[in-house]
């Protein structure tokens, strides 16, 4: 792993060494500046792994072929280590100094919270994969968009299926005490009580704990039927899944993305403990019944296939990589423009956007672009090229 | 519940107290305390993972190339953060070379490892009396190394040779006694048992570049309380950490167990600066 | 006359004295003047770097204090007092505990706050070990950032809180921007004032020469009390100003990782100096922007910085850049003390008794030290102590100056019993004393050094100082005189501004006693003075203790050459494994055949 997170970092100085001199090369005009900042190291890093091979593949594909209106793309890619001080330097960066066009990122919420202000002072259109609530605000940030789903989004799938399709009543929420894991953890226990629920336990637990077996013990002597968990440490994960197991619980659990991570599966004491786990998931990503992507989905993979590595990274941070270069580049072509405000109002023209990872729908009103019913719950241990079999009870 | 507490919180206080025990014999020597010795507990179950995971060699096999490249860590420490500084030691210069060096260590790791915790191997498949390997392994090696420690101190005279260093550097060298030697020695010995923390909670703490300050920290309240150089001290001390954490864990939850610890830890060490087993400090002028 | 003599003796003429000041500041103009500049760019960015070198420096200026002055290794502090600083300017401007106040209350409340907590951060130094006291300030660092992350009602939890803007003209890219230089350039001057001033010289004494400290009367607890509240008020200050900076904040952006660049930039910058620190914060902020290639193995290279630093140049910067000290010292250089000038340096007749030690028995685990010794230290008079090793000679002098509690007998000064275990009480009632290795701050000036002594003459206080208001700088004015005065009485005053650690040992000898008389002391006590001097330099130096005793001083002088004792002092004790063998003149200890047989030799 280590070599291939190297080698990512190097690549990507590559490309954007490259980018320069295609700059100089370029007569035609300038070229669109696209800025890429997230954690690409640290511990962090793996969602960004995951987009950055498909937004190099994107713009390189792009330039090859002749770039958008004769101008090439300029991929400008900042790691900020999941350090906010270093994501608000390289925002400042990006905004003040190189004057990007477009910018995408960053994944984390404190360096998304910190960045997005800025983003918005210098007017820059921003594409945000973030799902802090409070990031899109048409009012407050004209210039953010989501590609992802925002955390309440999330966090109804979870509830959907934990209540709806399997019909449990009494649930534990069982969180990490990253930013993100606090903020989810307590978003699901208002949401579940909302919804009729009882939340018979909840806890925020350190990520790096070691032993989460009393967390689980007390869940289940409280009643719990199912698990919602709103950790993205894989170890944390994967502890709660032994702890499940070695007590000899079969209760479900339910949750974020991280659930269904190859690093899970490396941390598992039996690989039965992965059973009856349930991470969220996209259509646009799931297998269905009979085994199969959405055409659109099966045919890019075959495209990609043997250009970059999907099988350690998830599906949806490759295709929303793909989502964010491509509605960029095609706000420029159609406009014929890479003014801020020439793109910022075709996105805010798009009804139903056709991406990859989803079909984003945007209005000057709502930068949430990812439609709800297109997130489903998918079981954890079926990674085949990042993407999962949809989970059971879904109808087709 | 209770089963729960003790068998972490035993396993987890001798692997603090084995940390404890490579600070302590660190110290004896060069009168230096190492920020190295989270490193140590680190790179054990790292090099644990690495070795018999990824390099596939058996298990002794891999204790041992653990506990061999540990030691060798131990002996750069020596050279490279230590040795440099010895001269002036009331300038505690040893505070920041030890802790660039622990950095470094840590960072490398970060880099070339992973920054995800990976998998632990299980040595021997089946449980001893029914206690599990992770469990039974940190309390079966601090059992050990405090019994080869003192076997070693008190029956072999390289042992009486630590000893009197220990207690005296400088009439230890007009005694002949080759200091230099045996300060390498006690770093080799001090890597060796660091790395043995790590590998024997490796099932517990997994393969992790983070762990440093945990070890770093929590190896280092069974020193200060448990009072410095005093190995036995550090046992009861350490064993009794591992069991409050873990108590307090379940009663009051992982963010403010932490700061309980840390608590008591301060509190204790203002009222008792030189620890509940050691003796007030000497004069000074 | 002695004006004039000692203007020439500082090889300073009136005209270089301004110069000198002029080439202290220019770096420092310099920088600040180039920072001015910078909005001429309009680039938000550069305003954004140097704008955050300038906020860290704000912090590290008071920082430095505490690690390069006073040696406190305090690794942890940087960021706990970072993270408190932010949050208090932020949740208070918010509102999210109370009402909402104005952004510039919530700063003020921030180093309030922070004054406060760096106390209690700061204060386990005066118990605990260098160690114990690295490793409790990364546990608070860690405490604030857990409790940040826990509090959510009032932090926000993980998902953190909105930064202060400050309003009208600071809320531009550019007006925050000068907000900050501001902000940095007060609390430069405000740093350099304390370090400057007798606070400062009383911290490097803290640092490199404890006991020295004690023995000026400088009390350990009141100064670092002092210099954690100032420290804890600029950090929270620095806190509120990065919370601005960062526009929003959250629990992670306070990571160790930022408290080690605090910690790296002053030891890189030079343990002591303002500049260094300061050059190395803005050239540590800089330094990822431009290596960005290097971005994942920057924690790695800090490391690898500060392990190079500690080893190779423990001195940092500043001494890497003082081409002064580097200057060859004159050779064969001659001590030549000036007993002309004691008497305008000692007041006459202070002391209206003598120092009676009665029946004082001392031991240390069961070994009796001392055992029922008595003697008197009469004003005007030099009483020698003699013996061989061992023989209880320093314990004595231990137990007067009070580092020492006897387990019975007194010592008393003109009836009154001293208090024992308090040495940094002797200063205050005229006895000081030197050392039988010197103990002196060898980074610093030779003339800092003798102010050292001086430390309880000063009167403003810290606030005065701080603000370098008019009473300071007089005292400050006076106490530089009078160590010259000093120093030219001991025949240094030639190497006033050469660096301590470059003087042989019998000039730290002499410099030792300058020390002492800059506290007009009543009472001297010298602890083997001539140890190590060559033998014209022993009888300069008789003559100069002679000298001293003349204006009325009582000195206690504990020597191995007996030929000085016998020499100069009026009465002799000769001590034998911790008791009293002889008593009496030169004369008749000379004489005494139990002083013969046991000390002097056949």
């Amino acid at each position: 792993m280590s070599v291939t997170r190297r080698g990512v970092l190097y690549g990507s100085l590559g490309a954007a060494a490259a980018g320069l001199s295609a700059r100089q090369a370029a007569a035609a005009g300038e070229p669109i500046r696209f800025g890429w900042l997230t954690a690409l190291t640290g511990a962090n890093s793996a969602p960004g792994l995951g987009y950055d091979r498909s937004i190099r593949y994107t713009v390189n594909k792009i330039n090859a072929a002749g770039g958008i209106n004769g101008r090439k793309i300029e991929l400008i890619t900042r790691d900020s280590q999941g350090d906010p001080a270093k994501a608000v330097n390289a925002a400042m960066e990006m905004a003040s100094n190189l004057k990007v066009h477009a910018v995408f990122g960053p994944v984390n919420s404190g360096e998304a919270l910190a960045t997005t202000p800025i983003f918005t002072r210098f007017k820059i259109p921003s594409l945000g994969i973030c799902v802090v609530n409070s990031l899109i605000d048409p009012v407050k940030f004209p210039n953010a968009f989501r590609l992802s789903p925002d955390n309440s989004q999330w966090d109804d799938a979870v509830r959907h299926y934990l209540l709806d399709i399997l019909k449990a009543k009494k649930v534990a929420v069982i969180g990490d005490n990253t930013g993100f894991g606090t903020m989810a953890t307590a978003l699901a226990v208002e949401n579940f009580k909302k919804a009729g629920a009882e939340v018979v336990y909840d806890a925020v637990i350190e990520a790096n704990a070691q032993d989460v077996s009393p967390n689980l013990i007390r869940a289940r002597s409280a009643g719990a039927e199912a698990i919602a968990c709103w950790s993205d440490s894989t170890g944390l994960d994967a502890r709660l899944m032994n702890a499940r197991g070695q007590i000899g619980w079969d209760v479900v659990m339910a949750g974020h993305p991280a659930l269904g991570s190859g690093d899970v599966a490396h941390l598992l004491e039996k690989p039965e403990y992965w059973n009856k786990v349930y991470t969220v998931g996209y259509r646009s990503c799931s297998f269905d019944a009979a085994g199969k992507l959405p055409p659109r989905q099966a045919a890019y993979i075959e495209e990609v296939r043997g250009k970059f590595e999907l099988q350690d990274t998830l599906l949806w941070w490759v295709l929303a990589g793909v989502d964010a270069v491509t509605l960029v580049a095609e706000a420029v072509q159609k406009t014929g423009s890479s003014d801020s405000d020439k793109i910022i109002g075709y996105w805010n023209s798009q009804k139903k956007w056709p991406g990859l990872y989803g079909d984003y729908a945007f209005s000057p009103q709502e930068h949430n672009g990812y439609p709800t019913n297109d997130i489903v719950m998918s079981a954890a241990n079926t990674s085949r090229d990042g993407a999962l079999n949809i989970a059971p009870g879904y109808a087709s | 519940m209770i089963e729960s507490i003790i068998s972490y919180g035993l396993a987890m206080g001798a692997a603090y107290a084995l940390i404890a025990v490579a600070y302590n014999v660190m110290f004896s020597t060069s009168r230096v305390f190492s920020f190295t010795a989270g490193a140590l507990g680190m790179l054990g179950g790292v090099c644990g993972a690495l070795f018999i995971d990824r390099l596939g060699l058996p298990g002794v096999v891999g204790l041992l190339a653990t506990l061999a490249f540990c030691a060798v860590v131990g002996v750069v420490t020596e050279f490279v953060a230590v040795r440099p500084v010895l001269r002036s030691l009331d300038q505690h210069l040893y505070v920041l070379s030890t802790l660039a060096l622990c950095l470094m260590i840590q960072q490398f790791t970060a880099i070339e490892w992973s920054t995800v915790p990976q998998p632990f191997p299980q040595l021997i498949p089946v449980d001893l009396l029914g206690i599990r390997e992770r469990f039974w392994m940190p309390v079966v090696a601090c059992v050990l190394v405090v019994g080869g420690l003192e076997l070693l101190y008190r029956h072999s005279m390289i042992g009486r040779a630590f000893l009197a260093i220990a207690e005296d550097n400088f009439a230890a060298r007009a005694l002949g006694l080759p200091e230099r030697g045996l300060r390498v020695a006690s770093y080799a010995l001090a890597g060796a048992i660091g790395g043995l923390a790590g590998f024997a909670s490796g099932g517990i703490m997994l393969a992790f570049f983070a762990n440093v300050s945990p070890f770093n920290f929590y190896g280092f309240i069974p020193v200060a309380l448990g009072s410095i150089g005093n190995n036995r001290g550090a046992i009861v001390a350490g064993i009794a950490l591992g069991l409050f954490q873990q108590a307090a864990n379940f009663l009051v939850g992982g963010v403010f167990s932490s700061v309980a610890v840390f608590s008591v830890f301060i509190v204790a060490l203002l009222i008792v600066p030189q620890g509940l087993f050691g003796a007030p400090p000497a004069r000074r002028v | 006359m002695s004006q004039v003599m000692l203007r020439d003796s500082a090889n300073e003429t009136p005209r270089q004295a301004p110069l000198r000041f002029v080439r202290k500041l220019a770096p420092f103009v310099g920088l600040f003047g180039l920072a001015c500049l910078l909005p001429l760019t309009d680039n938000a960015y550069f305003g954004l770097i140097i704008g955050r070198a300038a906020v860290y420096w704000v912090l590290v200026s008071g920082l430095n204090l505490v690690v390069g002055f006073a040696g406190q290794i305090a690794i942890g502090w940087g960021v706990a007092l970072l993270a408190l600083g932010a949050y208090v300017t932020s949740v208070l401007t918010a509102g999210t505990a109370f009402a909402p106040v104005s952004p510039y209350l919530a700063l003020a409340a921030a180093g309030v706050i922070g004054a406060i907590a760096s106390v209690i951060i700061g204060l386990p130094a005066l118990r605990l070990r260098a160690f114990y006291f690295a490793v409790t300030t990364i546990g608070f660092a860690t405490i604030v950032t857990q409790i940040a992350m826990a509090w959510q009602s009032v932090t926000g939890g993980g998902i953190g809180v909105v930064g202060p803007t400050f309003g009208g003209v600071f809320s531009t890219t550019w007006g925050f921007y000068y907000f900050c230089l501001a902000a940095a350039a007060l609390c430069t001057w405000l740093s350099a004032n304390i370090g400057s001033s007798r606070f400062g010289r009383a911290l490097l004494a803290i640092r490199d020469a404890e006991v020295a400290a004690e023995a000026s009367g400088i009390s350990k607890p009141v100064m670092l009390t002092l210099i954690f509240l100032f420290a804890g008020a600029v950090g929270g200050v620095s806190g509120g100003l990065f919370a601005s900076l960062q526009t929003y904040i959250t629990p992670d952006a306070f990571t160790i990782d930022l408290s080690i660049l605090f910690f790296i930039a002053i030891l890189i910058g030079g343990r002591g100096s303002i500049i260094g620190p300061l050059f190395s914060t803005v050239l540590l902020t800089l330094l990822p922007e431009v290596a960005a290639p290097l971005a994942a193995w920057a924690t790695f290279l800090y490391a690898a910085l500060l392990l190079a630093i500690v080893l190779l140049v423990p001195g940092g910067f500043a001494n890497l850049f003082d081409f002064k000290s580097r200057k060859p010292l004159e050779t064969g250089r001659i001590i030549r003390p000036n007993e002309e000038i004691l008497p305008g340096l000692l007041s006459a007749a202070k002391a209206r008794g003598p120092i009676d030690i009665e029946n004082v028995v001392l031991s240390f685990g069961g070994v009796r030290a001392i055992d029922g010794l008595s003697l008197a230290i009469t004003p005007g008079e030099v009483h020698g102590l003699i013996g061989p090793n061992g023989s209880g000679k320093t314990t004595v002098l231990n137990a007067i100056s009070g580092y020492y509690r006897p387990d019975s007998g007194t010592v008393r000064l003109h009836g009154a019993a001293l208090p024992s275990g308090a040495p940094q009480t002797r200063a205050g009632i005229g006895i000081a004393r030197t050392f039988q290795n010197p103990r002196i701050v060898g980074e610093a000036s030779v003339l800092a050094n003798v102010m050292i002594g001086g430390t309880v003459l000063g009167k403003s206080t810290f606030i005065e100082t701080v603000l370098s208001l008019g009473r300071y700088r007089r005292e400050e004015r006076e106490l530089r005189e009078r160590a010259m005065l000093a120093l030219a009485a001991v025949g240094l005053e030639r190497l006033a501004d050469v660096r301590t650690d470059r003087l042989q040992h019998s000039e730290l000898r002499f410099l030792e006693i300058a020390r002492a008389l800059m506290l007009d002391p009543a009472f001297l006590l010298l602890d083997e003075p001539a140890a190590g001097l060559a033998g014209d330099e022993i009888q300069l130096l008789g003559a100069l203790i002679t000298a001293i005793s003349r204006t009325g001083v009582g000195v206690l002088l504990i020597e191995h050459h007996t030929d000085l004792v016998f020499d100069i002092c009026e009465q002799v004790t000769v001590l034998n494994l911790g008791r009293t063998l002889a008593k009496g003149t030169p004369a008749e200890i000379m004489a005494h055949q139990d002083v013969i047989d046991a000390y002097l030799g056949g």
